[in-house]
């Protein structure tokens, strides 16, 4: 309802005051179509990696949640292939914890937080969560790969370039099959843990 | 705006006019909250409960103004409309007329209001109690026979007409018409104990002289009664009864002796209870129906509903009249609880004339339907609906009348989803099932004793399909996908009834109430409220994210977090709880709003 009013602000407020290790901005000035970018903490796997995400505003914002996905790949027993992030503040009441008084920024905040704090007891990705549970090491070991490989600054430069070359609804088609196709193993590996 | 957040990504051009796009929207949004905030509150909750805010951005501030007017002079005008002579005219309004109507009558409480179409001329009139909520409609059409079919039984026509003046009259004058008594009767508390006695008792005085003429009014009651004791205990019996009441109007054969009787009118009164049992859940929904229908009866069948025959007999009746009683009541937590197991047992009817048959059903299933709420775990709601609807066959009510009956009762249950269930073994599975039991074989010779030609076709198309336009309900979107699938109903000159109408009305508006967690208007009226202060310490409203200006109305919730009204009603129609705190809203909110 009050979204463009709402939106406005929060941009706003996140281009003055970014929460430290996040940006967001618009994409292609589309006020509902935003872009942020979350740094991997020190301490985590994630360190020195930087991990855009795709933040779409629904129309009854804020009384839905925005949706909120990982574009760049993660290795986390919570963030599935497709960069769907299992968070209880991105989903409605009741199962969710999503409430108009938080914003985009805090959204970001907890993912961040995720990120450093991942919750392997309502995984998304199960063989990614019983690794954490069971043999972090590896589990460290593979997320530090995933990091460098996907989410590391010289990745990021040449994937930009790319995106400029590319237009972005080519970029944009190839993510989304693949992530439908994940989804199916996604559902199945669930099933099978 | 969010059409093109795909596809037009790389689209300059597009993304410039997007931008445009948004400034203005932007700048309506101001504009909008400008305008909710200059509203006062009887303006703003009239517009917010008609639906007719519209979406900031959206919508423009000229157009808000506009439906505010609108509605403002809404209520008077439908009112004062009393042109029952004017068919065109009515023609124009009348589905949509109704719903306006109900709409304003949703605030200003007490209405009447009647119009004409062809040969029926409708009246409604309904009732709030906007302390409770509850809300009671009844709608009743009448035939006028002239203009109609020529039947068999001619001879009462020249009495029908007299009376159909009196109805006129009544209803023009005011609200209070002989049947809208009815509602009062059933006031939850006293009928429902009483219920059975009053059913009896109340037979209108006017029929009086028919129940004189009628053999044996008592053993009919009496039977009558047995019946619908026996009704509610067993639901299911019930379906295959009024199935033969279908069945019945099917079948095409005139007998003679029917004849004499036909020119009787019967009535009858089917009761079709859905109830929520819910003493589990919080939060229930129940809703009547009752479905009274008049039909011609034998004498000779000899069974409760012959006994409506006798009172056929009588000259001078009304005109073939259909009435439509509706009550929406609602029920905050654990109140009325009682009362409704009390409800499932009886109920009277004021309007009883003789032969009154009652079927109760009640189905725990039914309150499925209502889940979402129930999942709220908060939010208790009672929904009624009582949908009497009497018919007289013999006075030659247009084949499109009866149809429309069904028809609407058939939209109206299967837009409760598990409902249909219901109407489907009534007038579906009717025409094939045997006949089980002596009122099937009663019903039939009756309908025949009513039977004009016109009649029985109609009937026979209310059971399964029906020609013509409007689908049922098709109106309330995807939604509904499965309830129109389900109730495909199509009804033969789709606009010569508002009944189609009135059903999605009502079942719109149970749609807006059946919101999964949200809050009742009631309860969110409830909620304190009062107007932002420069006194006040600066505030921002969360969910806007918008400091408070002077004047702001502000909705303070029991954990004392506040916000815009706007902002926080919304949020509180789907959920229930603080979006600050995620405290419970309801909970605390009753406790005070009770004291």
């Amino acid at each position: 309802m009050q979204r463009a009013s709402r939106l406005k602000r929060e941009l706003a407020l996140l281009s003055t005051e970014p929460p430290p290790g996040i940006t967001c901005w618009q994409n292609e000035n589309q006020l509902d179509d935003l872009r942020a970018q979350i740094l991997g903490s020190a301490d985590t796997p994630y360190e020195k990696g930087i991990f855009n995400l795709e933040i779409v505003v629904p129309e009854r914002y804020p009384f839905e949640p925005p949706k909120i996905r990982f574009l760049t790949p993660i290795y986390h027993p919570n963030i599935d292939s497709a960069g769907r992030i299992c968070l209880d503040v991105l989903k409605l009441p009741p199962k969710g914890a999503w409430r108009p008084s938080l914003n985009i920024s805090t959204l970001l905040t907890s993912v961040q937080l995720l990120m450093a704090e991942p919750n392997p007891d309502d995984p998304l990705m199960a063989d990614i969560s019983s690794e954490y549970k069971y043999n972090k090491q590896l589990f460290l070991i593979n997320a530090k790969e995933w990091t460098k490989k996907y989410a590391s600054q010289q990745k990021r430069a040449s994937e930009e370039e790319r995106n400029q070359s590319e237009t972005s609804t080519k970029e944009s088609i190839p993510q989304k099959r693949k992530g439908s196709n994940i989804n199916k193993k996604e559902k199945k590996s669930r099933l099978d843990s | 705006m969010e059409s093109s957040d795909s596809s037009d990504k790389g689209n300059l051009d597009q993304s410039e006019a997007q931008r445009q796009s948004q400034l203005d929207r932007l700048d309506r949004e101001e504009a909008f909250y400008q305008f909710v905030n200059n509203l006062s509150e009887e303006d703003y909750r009239l517009m917010r409960d008609n639906n007719l805010l519209g979406t900031p951005g959206e919508i423009t501030e000229e157009e808000l103004l506009r439906r505010l007017h609108q509605v403002k002079e809404g209520p008077p005008q439908q009112n004062s409309d009393e042109n029952r002579g004017a068919e065109s005219a009515e023609d124009v309004s009348n589905g949509d007329s109704i719903i306006d109507w109900l709409n304003s009558v949703r605030q200003t409480g007490n209405t009447t209001r009647s119009g004409q179409r062809g040969n029926q001329s409708w009246r409604a009139v309904s009732r709030t109690n906007p302390n409770s909520g509850d809300f009671r409609f009844s709608l009743e059409i009448n035939v006028n026979r002239n203009n109609g079919n020529t039947n068999p039984e001619t001879e009462n026509e020249p009495s029908v007409e007299p009376s159909s003046g009196e109805d006129l009259e009544n209803s023009q004058s005011d609200s209070e018409i002989p049947r809208s008594e009815s509602p009062s009767i059933r006031q939850p508390g006293s009928e429902r104990s009483t219920s059975e006695e009053l059913t009896t008792e109340e037979a209108s005085p006017p029929r009086g002289q028919r129940r004189a003429r009628s053999r044996s009014p008592e053993q009919r009651r009496t039977r009558a009664r047995t019946d619908r004791s026996r009704s509610p205990i067993n639901p299911v019996s019930e379906t295959p009864r009024r199935a033969h009441h279908n069945t019945s109007s099917q079948t095409l054969d005139h007998s003679s002796v029917n004849e004499a009787e036909g020119s009787s009118r019967t009535r009858q009164h089917v009761t079709l209870r859905q109830h929520t049992v819910g003493t589990e859940m919080p939060s229930e929904n129940a809703v009547l129906f009752s479905a009274p229908e008049t039909r011609p009866a034998p004498q000779a069948a000899g069974s409760s509903e012959t006994n409506g025959s006798s009172e056929s007999a009588t000259p001078g009746q009304r005109p073939p009249t259909i009435v439509l009683d509706l009550q929406v009541r609602r029920v905050r937590p654990g109140e009325y609880r009682q009362r409704d197991s009390i409800a499932n047992r009886t109920r009277s009817r004021s309007q009883t004339p003789n032969n009154t048959v009652t079927y109760e059903s009640e189905r725990g299933g039914f309150r499925r339907t209502f889940s979402r709420s129930e999942r709220a775990g908060v939010r208790t709601y009672v929904s009624t609906i009582r949908i009497p609807i009497r018919r007289i066959l013999n006075t030659g009510l247009s084949e499109t009348t009866s149809v429309a009956i069904q028809t609407m009762l058939r939209q109206i249950m299967t837009g409760f989803g598990e409902l249909s269930y219901f109407m489907y073994s009534d007038s579906d599975a009717d025409p094939s099932g045997p006949t089980p039991n002596q009122n099937v074989d009663a019903s039939e010779p009756q309908n025949g004793g009513g039977g004009s030609s016109s009649n029985e076709g109609t009937d026979a198309s209310s059971g399964e399909v029906y020609e013509g336009g409007n689908e049922g309900g098709s109106t309330s979107g995807a939604r509904r996908e499965g309830r129109n699938t389900r109730g495909s109903v199509t009804f033969e000159e789709s606009g010569s009834l508002p009944f189609l109408s009135l059903a999605q009305f009502f079942l719109l508006n149970e749609d807006d109430d059946d919101q999964p967690r949200g809050l009742t208007k009631e309860q969110i009226d409830n909620l304190t409220m009062r107007n932002f202060g420069e006194s006040d310490a600066l505030k921002t409203c969360s969910v806007c994210i918008t400091e408070y200006t002077e004047g702001n109305k502000l909705r303070k919730l029991p954990c004392s977090h506040e916000y815009h009204v706007h902002c926080i009603d919304r949020w509180l129609s789907e959920n229930s709880t603080c979006p600050i705190c995620r405290r419970a809203v309801l909970a605390s909110g009753n406790r005070e709003s009770v004291v």
